[in-house]
This record gives structure tokens, C-alpha cells and sequence, in this order.
């Protein structure tokens, strides 16, 4: 059990991949095809690219004027303290060391409540040891002091009465390192000298206030282009929507279902467009219409005329017939005039037959009556019945049926009847030479080919072979009763059926038709079980099927 | 005895030259060119076969069928120029015992006509049962219990028929050849509907037959007699 589950994972995975292999592809194609996602796309990258730029820009100018805003009151903050302190130092007595450190201390701890920060740090400028000045103070915790660059410093150094500032990096309570701004100033303690004072304040509020104000304008960055995507879409929807519309309409129209509108809403443009497909499929439909009811009329007409013809003829023939019966007791033109009657009343019948039957499949009234057929057996009817006609001719007609035994659902009256017509052309234009028909048969499909080694038929005559009345060689002398029906009735029976009837002719090699059936209804066969063009089918060897030298046969016929 | 034929056809001409041919072979003939007239006709003639057009003026040769049918079994046989499937189901049904597609040679007409007219050549005395039904075949008498069964001579052949022979399977074509006198592949439905026609006047369900039953695929036999 597992081991048959087993695989389906993996398969289902790999199928996966398979198909995200296939993604660019489908994307390209969809690229290509779809209107509406190639103009989402676009509209989505480039309101994307704008909304970027847009935040990136506010980003830096929010961050800057934070900055700004923290630095400047940082400043005076700074100032304000550094003069209170100053004033401190001004104010004290002077004396030793002790008392110096002292009031210095005290400055210091005053410098941390009066600013707003705790971090503050001294340095002597003078750096050679004196026993009066106490040399460096730093208050607060961490390692702010170590960050102040020499450049800061030296800055101080040098001026004394102005403040100086950079950018440092401090670490809070929570060891999280946050932004930082110390200030710098020189700071005059009474008779021991100059010292520089640094305090550092931290910026993690202003920091906090960014972040928030970031992360604000991501998210409605983001949700603008939500936004975007989604009105794109609608609107895109409004108008292709409409276009896919006319795109299948018209693609239904073109297949023929002639009453389908579009439904037409407003005065827009697409209203517009919708108004002249309607307009024109009114148009066409219309035109068709007309066309067909008029090609109906005549096909009825044909119907009708045949029919109205028969009973004049019925009793045409029994007067025929009548007389053909009693020729013996004519004088001799009136006798042979009685059996052209009689010939010809019977052509005339067989021709207002064939003009029916045309008309029948104009007028698409035809119904198969289906039953299971051996089309090997059918043949072989067909070859019998047509022995004496060959002979007649000379020639020998002969069945190879390697297949096609088994039945198959067809009309078998209008298969004989293909089958019929097409032997009796081949004894026609057989030149008394052999005739083979072929059955057999595939998965698919039965065929029968019928082949003579006659004199064959120009390629542009093999086109016009199944066009109605139209005959090989006019000026041949015709000596089966043909109407010129035959072919254009045998191609409308295996169209019936879902069948093709295929002809391959060559001069002087005679000609070769094949009828080819489906096994089951409906499904048209791509190829046939037999070949249209002859392969070696060892009757060269008899010598009879020699190919018939056009040439010499046409001058022949000239000379005579 | 000569026997007596209305020709029911408005084209004079045809009906003139029918009457040529069938005088050949010595039948009496008679016209009748006016649908409407047809059934008076026949009332008046008593013929022992009626030749048919199904397209009439007056009234349709359908029409004058059934009406015929509703007084008597007298062999019809249809002259049809159409053979599309409507129009000759429609004559069948309506009672024609067979059809005749013109344009016909005379000797097709000659013999439809014969078939038709021939007496049914079984032994006189014979009784045959079928199903509940006793069979009179000197008679022509077709009875249930008591009570007789009116059939036409065509149904009443086909019955028979099927009786004279109940463990034969009869396929449509044999049935052709035996009651209607074809020799060649004919039309199948002319079985189908007689058969129908037959099953309506004998059975007592004729939705579920037990007279006449079908052998699917093959043909009729005779049910078991009772």
C-alpha cells in the first residue's frame, strides 16, 4: 500500500517543478495575450517606482529635520547648562586641588541635572600634570567619552567660546545601541585653567519618532500601491471586458451562430463598437439568410421538378416498354426505333435518380440507414455482380482483401453503390487491362481501392473528376450508361458517412480511388488502411499492367 | 373470372396507359380521377385491387386509404413518386398493403398486382393456432374463443404465415419474399408497419405482444399457442 503511495509526493513535487519551470513562459505568454495583466503590470511598476522615490524622498527629508530640530535644542540646552556651570566656577573661592575637584564636582553633578542628560565629561586642556587641577571627570556610564574624535576636540581646544558638535553612537540601559549627539565647549575653571566639557545626549526618541514615521510610510506606500493595482484592475476590467466580449461574440459569429449580439449599454465607445457588430451581424445574417432561403427555392425546385417529372415519365416507359415489347410485329426502323425508345426512357430514368439524389444531399435531407457491414463482403458482391460487364470489357477484375472482414456500422446499399460506380469507371477506362480492388483495414478505419491500368487522367482533371457532369474525355465513346453523377453521389455518400474518397491518377498508369470508411461514426479518419499512390504490388510481373504509352496512344487516336 | 382493378390516379394519360398494360394481361380496369370520388367509386365497382395515387386532388390519397380500410380489406397498392420516409410510412400506416415507386416497368406493376391478387395457397381444412387465436385457413376466418378477428388478406397471410411454421424465427426479408413476393432486397418497412397493423387488430396488448413476437435483431415468430 505504501509502496503504490509512495511515488505521489514525489511526483506531485517534481510536477511542481515542472510547472515552476514553466512560469516565465506562462507569464510571457500572458504578456503577450492579456491586455489587462501587460497594462497591470506596467501600471504596477511604475506607480511602484514613483511611490519609492516619493517615500524615499520624505524618509530622508523627516530624518533630517528631526535631526535638525534634536541638534538645535540639544545646543541650547547645552549652552544653557555650560553658562549656569561657568558661572558656578566663576563664583567659587579658589584654593587646592581638593577644593577644586570638589567644586568641579559639583559643577559637574549640577551640569547632569540642569541638561538633559547625565553623560557628561571634562578633560584639562593642558595636559601637563598640575597639583592644583584635578586632570579628567567623566560622568556616566559606557564608553561615550572614548567616541569623541580628535578633530572634535581639537576644535574645542582651539576656540573657547564656541560650541562644537558629532554624531556618536551611545548604548542605552537595554545595551541597545542608539544615536547620539555630544557637544562640546571650553569651560574655565579659576586658576587651574581651561577645560574642555563634553556632554552627550541621546537622540533614541527622535530615533523612535523615525522608525515610526518609516514604517508608517512603507505600509502606506505599500497600501497606495494596493490601491493602484486594485483601481487599475477595475478600470481595465470595465474596458477589456467588454473587448473580450466582441472578441468571442465575433469568434462565435465566424463559426457560424448567426443570432448572437452584444449587449450594448450607454453612448461610450465600447457601446459604440457594440452598436456596429450588432449592425453588422444583422447585416450578415440577413445577407446569409437571403442566400440560403434562395439556395433552399432552388433546391426544392430541383426536388420538385424531379419529382413532377416522374409521372410523365412512368407513363412514358410503360408506353416504352409496351411497344419494345411488341417490335416484332413492326416494320424494321419502326422496330429500332421502339428499342432506342426504350434505352433511352431507361438513361432518362437513371439520370432524374442520380438529379435526386443530388438534390437530396443539397438539400441536406439525407438520413444513413446504418447497419454492421463486412466491407470485404460487400466488395466481393459488388466484384461478382460486375463479373459479366468486366468480361464484356476484358477485363479481369480481381479482390485482394487482406482485411476488412470484420462489420462495420454503414449504409451498405450506398456503399455498394460507391463501390458499383467506381468498378464500373475502372472497367470503362480499364482498357481491358486488370483491375484490382483492394479491402483492409486498421484500428480506425476500413478502405476499399479500386486501381485500373487505363490510360489515367491529367492532374487537372483529377480535380475536376467529382464535379457533376463533368466527364474525362468528352469525345469518348461512352459504353456504360452513365448520367456524370456517379462520382459527385459516390463523393456525397462518404461524406455521409464521415468517410474520404481519395483519387490519385497518373497518364498512362492508370488510376487509383480509394474509399475510406471510419470505424465509428463521427470520428474522421486521419489516414487510411490502403495507400492512394501505388506501391509495388507485384502485377507488373504479369506484364499486363505495363504503363501505356501516351504518346503513341494519342497519335493513334489522332490518326483515326 | 377476370379481375377487376380501380385505378385511382388525376393524370389521365398514366391512368389511360396503366389500363393499356394491365388489359394486356387481362385485367378489367377502371378510373377514377378525382379523389373525392375514389370511396364512391369503389362502393360502386366492388374491385378486387385498388391502384393508388398518393398525391390526389380532392383528397389525398392517404385519406381515401384509411377511409377505404374502414370498410374493407382490399389490396392497395400505392403509386408514390416520393420515397423519402414521411410519405410512405404515412401509406402504409394508413392501411396500403404495398407501394410502387414511379416511374415502374410494366412487368414490376404486373407483378405487385398478381401478389396481391393471388388466393393463398394453403391447404384448404387446415386450422392453426397461435397464441389464443384459432387460425380458419379455408375459412379466412381468424377467431378468439368465439368471437372473429376482421383482417385484411395481406394480414391475414402474414399470420399465417408466421403460424403455419411456429418455431421458425422469420426475418424480415423472408417475410418479404413469402407475403409480399419479393425476390430482392425490398423495403423493411414494409414489414414493420403490417406487423404493427397486425398486432393492433390480435393482440390484446399491443404494447406487449404475445402473438406476433419480435426476435431482436432477426425477425418475428409466432407465439406459443395456448
Amino acid at each position: 500500500m505504501s509502496a503504490a503511495t509512495a511515488p505521489r509526493p514525489a511526483v506531485r513535487l517534481r510536477r511542481e517543478l515542472r510547472a515552476w519551470r514553466t512560469w516565465p513562459s506562462r507569464v510571457l505568454g500572458s504578456w503577450q495575450r492579456s491586455l489587462r495583466f501587460r497594462t497591470l503590470v506596467l501600471t504596477i511598476a511604475l506607480s511602484t517606482l514613483a511611490i519609492l522615490v516619493a517615500c524615499v524622498w520624505m524618509a530622508l527629508a523627516i530624518q533630517n529635520d528631526l535631526f535638525q530640530s534634536r541638534r538645535d535644542q540639544v545646543l541650547g540646552d547645552a549652552r544653557r547648562a555650560t553658562t549656569a556651570a561657568q558661572a558656578t566656577l566663576d563664583s567659587a573661592l579658589q584654593g587646592d586641588s581638593a577644593q577644586v575637584r570638589n567644586v568641579v564636582d559639583s559643577v559637574m553633578a549640577s551640569l547632569g541635572r540642569q541638561s538633559d542628560s547625565d553623560l557628561v565629561a571634562m578633560f584639562r586642556v593642558d595636559q601637563t600634570p598640575s597639583a592644583t587641577a584635578p586632570q579628567d571627570f567623566v560622568l556616566g556610564g559606557g564608553n561615550w567619552d572614548g567616541q569623541i574624535t580628535d578633530a572634535l576636540r581639537d576644535k574645542v581646544r582651539s576656540d573657547a567660546d564656541v560650541q562644537w558638535w558629532q554624531s556618536i553612537a551611545l548604548t542605552d540601559a537595554s545595551g541597545r545601541v542608539v544615536p547620539g549627539i555630544a557637544v562640546g565647549q571650553q569651560l574655565n575653571v579659576a586658576g587651574v585653567g581651561a577645560y574642555e566639557l563634553y556632554i552627550a545626549y541621546d537622540l533614541a526618541a527622535a530615533d523612535q519618532t523615525l522608525g515610526f514615521v518609516q514604517g508608517t510610510l512603507w505600509v502606506v506606500g505599500l497600501a497606495l500601491i494596493a490601491i493602484i493595482a486594485g483601481i487599475s484592475w477595475f478600470v481595465l476590467r470595465s474596458v477589456t471586458v467588454p473587448i473580450g466580449e466582441a472578441a468571442h461574440t465575433s469568434a462565435e459569429l465566424a463559426a457560424g451562430r448567426l443570432d448572437v449580439r452584444l449587449d450594448v449599454h450607454g453612448e461610450d465607445e465600447i457601446a459604440t463598437l457594440g452598436r456596429s457588430f450588432n449592425a453588422m451581424a444583422d447585416s450578415i445574417q440577413a445577407q446569409i439568410k437571403e442566400l440560403a432561403e434562395l439556395s433552399l427555392v432552388q433546391q426544392r425546385f430541383v426536388s420538385d421538378v424531379s419529382h413532377e417529372l416522374r409521372t410523365p415519365l412512368t407513363t412514358i416507359r410503360l408506353a416504352a416498354d409496351v411497344l419494345n415489347d411488341h417490335r416484332e410485329a413492326f416494320d424494321p426502323v419502326s422496330t429500332r426505333a421502339a428499342e432506342l425508345l426504350h434505352a433511352q426512357v431507361q438513361r432518362f430514368e437513371t439520370l432524374l435518380t442520380d438529379l435526386l439524389e443530388i438534390s437530396r444531399y443539397d438539400a441536406g435531407s439525407v438520413q444513413l440507414e446504418l447497419e454492421p457491414t463486412s466491407l470485404a463482403h460487400l466488395a466481393e458482391d459488388v466484384v461478382a455482380q460486375m463479373h459479366q460487364l468486366a468480361e464484356q470489357h476484358g477485363s479481369d477484375v480481381r479482390l485482394v482483401a487482406p482485411g476488412g472482414y470484420s462489420p462495420v456500422e454503414m449504409d451498405p446499399r450506398r456503399v455498394r453503390r460507391i463501390v458499383r460506380n467506381l468498378l464500373g469507371n475502372a472497367i470503362e477506362h480499364g482498357e481491358g487491362r486488370p483491375i484490382v480492388v483492394t479491402v483492409d483495414s486498421d484500428q480506425d478505419a476500413v478502405a476499399v481501392g479500386v486501381r485500373d491500368y487505363g490510360m489515367g487522367m491529367r492532374p487537372e482533371d483529377q480535380e475536376r473528376v467529382f464535379d457533376r457532369f463533368w466527364r474525362a474525355d468528352p469525345s469518348r465513346k461512352r459504353t456504360i450508361g452513365g448520367t456524370g453523377l456517379g462520382l459527385a453521389i459516390a463523393l456525397g455518400d462518404t461524406r455521409l458517412h464521415g468517410g474520404t474518397l481519395g483519387v490519385w491518377s497518373s497518364l498512362g498508369l492508370g488510376t487509383n480511388f480509394v474509399l475510406t470508411l471510419p470505424r465509428r461514426a463521427g470520428a474522421e479518419p486521419a489516414s487510411s488502411p490502403l495507400s492512394l499512390a501505388p506501391e509495388g504490388d507485384g502485377l507488373d510481373d504479369l506484364g499486363l499492367t505495363q504503363p501505356i504509352d501516351v504518346d503513341s496512344a494519342l497519335r493513334g487516336k489522332e490518326s483515326t | 373470372m377476370t379481375s377487376r382493378i380501380l385505378v385511382v390516379d388525376d393524370d389521365t394519360a398514366l391512368a389511360e396507359m396503366i389500363g393499356i398494360v394491365l388489359d394486356t394481361e387481362g385485367f378489367e380496369t377502371v378510373f377514377c380521377a378525382d379523389g373525392a370520388q375514389a370511396v364512391d367509386a369503389f362502393r360502386a365497382e366492388r374491385p378486387d385491387l385498388v391502384l393508388l395515387d398518393l398525391m390526389l386532388p380532392g383528397m389525398d390519397g392517404i385519406e381515401i386509404c384509411t377511409r377505404l380500410r374502414a370498410e374493407s380489406g382490399v389490396p392497395i397498392i400505392m403509386l408514390t413518386a416520393r420515397t423519402d420516409t414521411a410519405d410512405v410510412v404515412a401509406g402504409l400506416e394508413s392501411g396500403a398493403d404495398d407501394y410502387i415507386v414511379k416511374p415502374f416497368n410494366p412487368k414490376e406493376l404486373v407483378a405487385r398486382i398478381r401478389t396481391r391478387l393471388r388466393p393463398a395457397a394453403t391447404d384448404a381444412g387446415e386450422s392453426l393456432r397461435i397464441g389464443d387465436l384459432t387460425v380458419d385457413v379455408a375459412a379466412h376466418e381468424v377467431r378468439r374463443g368465439s368471437t372473429p378477428i376482421p383482417l385484411t388478406p395481406l394480414e391475414f397471410e402474414l399470420l399465417v404465415a408466421l403460424a403455419s411454421k411456429p418455431q421458425q424465427v422469420f426475418s424480415r426479408e423472408m417475410l418479404l419474399e413469402q407475403v409480399w413476393g419479393y425476390h430482392y432486397k425490398a423495403d423493411t418497412r414494409l414489414v414493420n408497419v403490417h406487423v404493427q397493423r397486425l398486432r393492433a387488430k390480435v393482440e390484446l396488448d399491443p404494447d406487449n405482444p404475445k402473438i406476433v413476437t419480435t426476435v431482436r435483431g432477426v425477425g418475428y415468430r409466432a407465439g406459443a399457442a395456448s
